[in-house]
């Protein structure tokens, strides 16, 4: 555990100042999202507005306000407290994200894997199905999908994002695995006669995860944008579920007064890419480095 | 050897926009429920005349399959359907709207093409200077930001501060002109053309690295050729087919892309039409600009990964 902790160390100390800043948002964000529903998994009242509350109904505040110490980022168009819903925003984006990547990692990497090592009629089949979802330019099928549910919430669209991430995965699986599958150590315990599930998930799984990984953090950052596009057309979560897309969409009605409604949550949706960019290209790197110098 | 490909490719193209447009039909028809409600406008239930009309037009009693093969057959000969909702018939709605989605997407990959090769050029030439530097944060900020909100900021700047361009809507050419449509495209295009934009400036810079140390480029300065002509006439050259196929590609995904950009600026394309469609739950509407983003995609990308074939002799070999 302690060895763990120390080469956790190493590796941060490692990284580049940017790198590291990046890490610390994620992490930030991550803390945040958690927080903003401790109280519905805990039940507790916690020192975070509450982000439905409409203040202006009793007279405690004003729509669109700037940034006060009622509100540390102001409030908006129906004077809830911005700050709240960003963190509740973040929430969103952490679920989908978090479901694509998971998904994406545990059934793409295993259905790659196996194609990948088993060959054959399985491997043609698997393929020209998945080539087919991404035949579609990925923000059209998901605009055609998400249209046909009456209810979008989180837990479908979470859904609808984790399964049609998964061909990709699929790909990038199956690519790395037959990489992997003609190198000196598989062919070793192929010829001790290890059987091959033992190979696949002993031998041929543990190699092809670090390069699926550092593509689940750039595609989780495509993710978001995604899920923000959708959300800014208002086909994602519904209102008054605050996510950073539909935020931005409400803020544009007094885009004339002020562009801080926008600011906020714009903020937040580029800088949590883009931390995953710099950490997804930053593992990227050292994976291809790792794997050449094998 | 080219034909032998080109059949192959051909075979495949049509397999895969089959299976595309089966998807398309199934995703918008397979619905749990009774199609039928998702057709009706809202408040429609009532109105039993209606059902029964859409219920007999579409032949909503048949077996899937044939309804299918009936819809993909009329899709073949250029008839998608009629709006339920505006009974406007889909290919007219395309057709109209056609126009805009594609010079917004030409004109991103113009703007793109033009920033990025300088952009990558001079990187590669100075890497690890100060330009590559700077360019390198440029291309991580705009891979990041939202094509939304790259739209929204831009209207923000451009219009609210400055009050240079106009924020919404679209002048057509044939009506007012070259300048007053370039007016109401520039920024929308622009917005469009950031992601792409970074994309091929990394690429070139990857590509033009590789390239300058080729000992071609070393004999080229040995004869004292200025650094300008060598970085134009030697190292762009053979670095311009990777950017060639990389614009290319992207214009499939940049008709799929206008969809947002065309709602933010509120353009009368084929993705403001479609996200029009789903408001509405237009079920027919959608089924059809779908597969037609969709056919326009796959075709797009099938003719590039040929003429890469045509121009790459170590493809066409495999």
């Amino acid at each position: 555990m302690r060895s763990l902790f120390r080469s956790f160390g190493a590796a941060f100390l490692a990284m580049p100042l940017v790198v590291k800043i990046a890490l610390m948002w994620l992490i930030f964000i991550v803390a945040a999202a958690i927080y903003s529903r401790l109280d519905r998994l805990f039940g507790q009242a916690l020192p975070l507005q509450d982000p439905f509350y409409q203040p202006f109904l009793f007279g405690e505040a004003r729509p669109v306000e700037g940034p006060s110490t009622a509100h540390y980022l102001g409030t908006d168009v129906l004077s809830r407290d911005n700050l709240a819903r960003l963190l509740h925003g973040a929430w969103v984006s952490l679920i989908v994200a978090a479901t694509v990547v998971s998904f994406g990692l545990v059934f793409g990497g295993f259905i790659g894997a196996f194609v990948g090592y088993t060959r054959g009629k399985v491997e043609t089949v698997t393929m020209a199905t998945l080539d087919v979802i991404l035949a579609f330019p990925p923000l059209v099928l998901l605009l055609a999908l998400v249209a046909v549910y009456k209810v979008r919430n989180l837990t479908m669209i979470a859904l609808v994002f984790g399964v049609l991430g998964i061909p990709t995965y699929v790909r990038i699986a199956r690519a790395s695995t037959l990489g992997v599958a003609g190198r000196e150590f598989v062919q070793a315990a192929e010829a001790i006669g290890t059987k091959r599930t033992a190979i696949l998930f002993r031998e041929v799984i543990p190699n092809i995860m670090p390069a699926l990984f550092a593509y689940a953090l750039i595609n989780a950052g495509y993710v978001i944008v995604i899920e923000g596009t959708l959300s800014y057309l208002g086909l994602s979560v519904q209102l008054p579920e605050p996510t950073w897309g539909n935020m931005i969409n409400e803020g544009r009605r007094d885009i004339r007064q002020t562009i801080l409604p926008i600011f906020w949550p714009g903020l937040f949706l580029t800088l949590s890419v883009v931390s995953l960019n710099l950490v997804g290209d930053w593992l990227q790197q050292r994976v291809a480095v790792r794997s050449s110098a094998l | 050897m080219l034909g032998k490909v080109l059949a192959v490719r051909t075979v495949r193209l049509i397999a895969t926009l089959f299976a595309v447009s089966l998807l398309t039909f199934l995703l918008v028809e397979q619905l749990p429920g009774d199609p039928i409600l998702a057709i009706l406008p809202p408040g429609g239930l009532d109105d039993l005349e209606t059902i029964e009309r859409i219920r007999k037009e579409l032949r909503l009693d048949d077996p899937v399959l044939t309804r299918y093969f009936r819809w993909a057959g009329d899709a073949l000969q250029g008839d998608l359907g009629k709006s339920y909702i505006t009974d406007q018939p889909v290919s007219d709605a395309i057709k109209d709207r056609i126009p805009v989605t594609m010079e917004l997407a030409l004109l991103a990959t113009l703007i793109a093409a033009f920033l990025a090769i300088p952009i990558g050029a001079i990187s590669a030439y100075r890497e690890g200077g100060y330009f590559d530097r700077t360019m390198s944060a440029f291309t991580t900020a705009a891979l990041s930001i939202p094509g939304f909100l790259a739209g929204i900021f831009f209207i923000w700047l451009f219009t609210l501060k400055f009050n240079w361009l106009p924020s919404t809507g679209w002048n057509r050419i044939t009506d007012k002109g070259l300048l007053a449509n370039l007016q109401t495209a520039i920024l929308p295009a622009g917005a469009l053309a950031l992601a792409p934009l970074a994309i091929n400036a990394r690429l070139i810079r990857a590509d033009m690295i590789g390239t300058l140390k080729e000992d071609y480029i070393l004999s080229a300065k040995a004869k004292g050729l200025r650094d300008r002509y060598i970085l134009m006439r030697h190292a762009l050259r053979p670095s311009s087919l990777t950017a060639i196929t990389v614009f290319a590609l992207q214009l499939g995904g940049l008709i799929g892309g206008t969809v947002v950009i065309e709602t933010v600026f509120a353009l009368p394309g084929l993705g403001t039409r479609l996200i029009s469609g789903i408001y509405q739950r237009d079920v027919v509407m959608i089924q059809g600009i779908t597969l037609f983003i969709a056919t326009v995609y796959v075709v797009v990308n099938a003719l590039v990964d040929l003429l890469y074939a045509a121009l790459d002799p170590r493809i066409r070999r495999q």
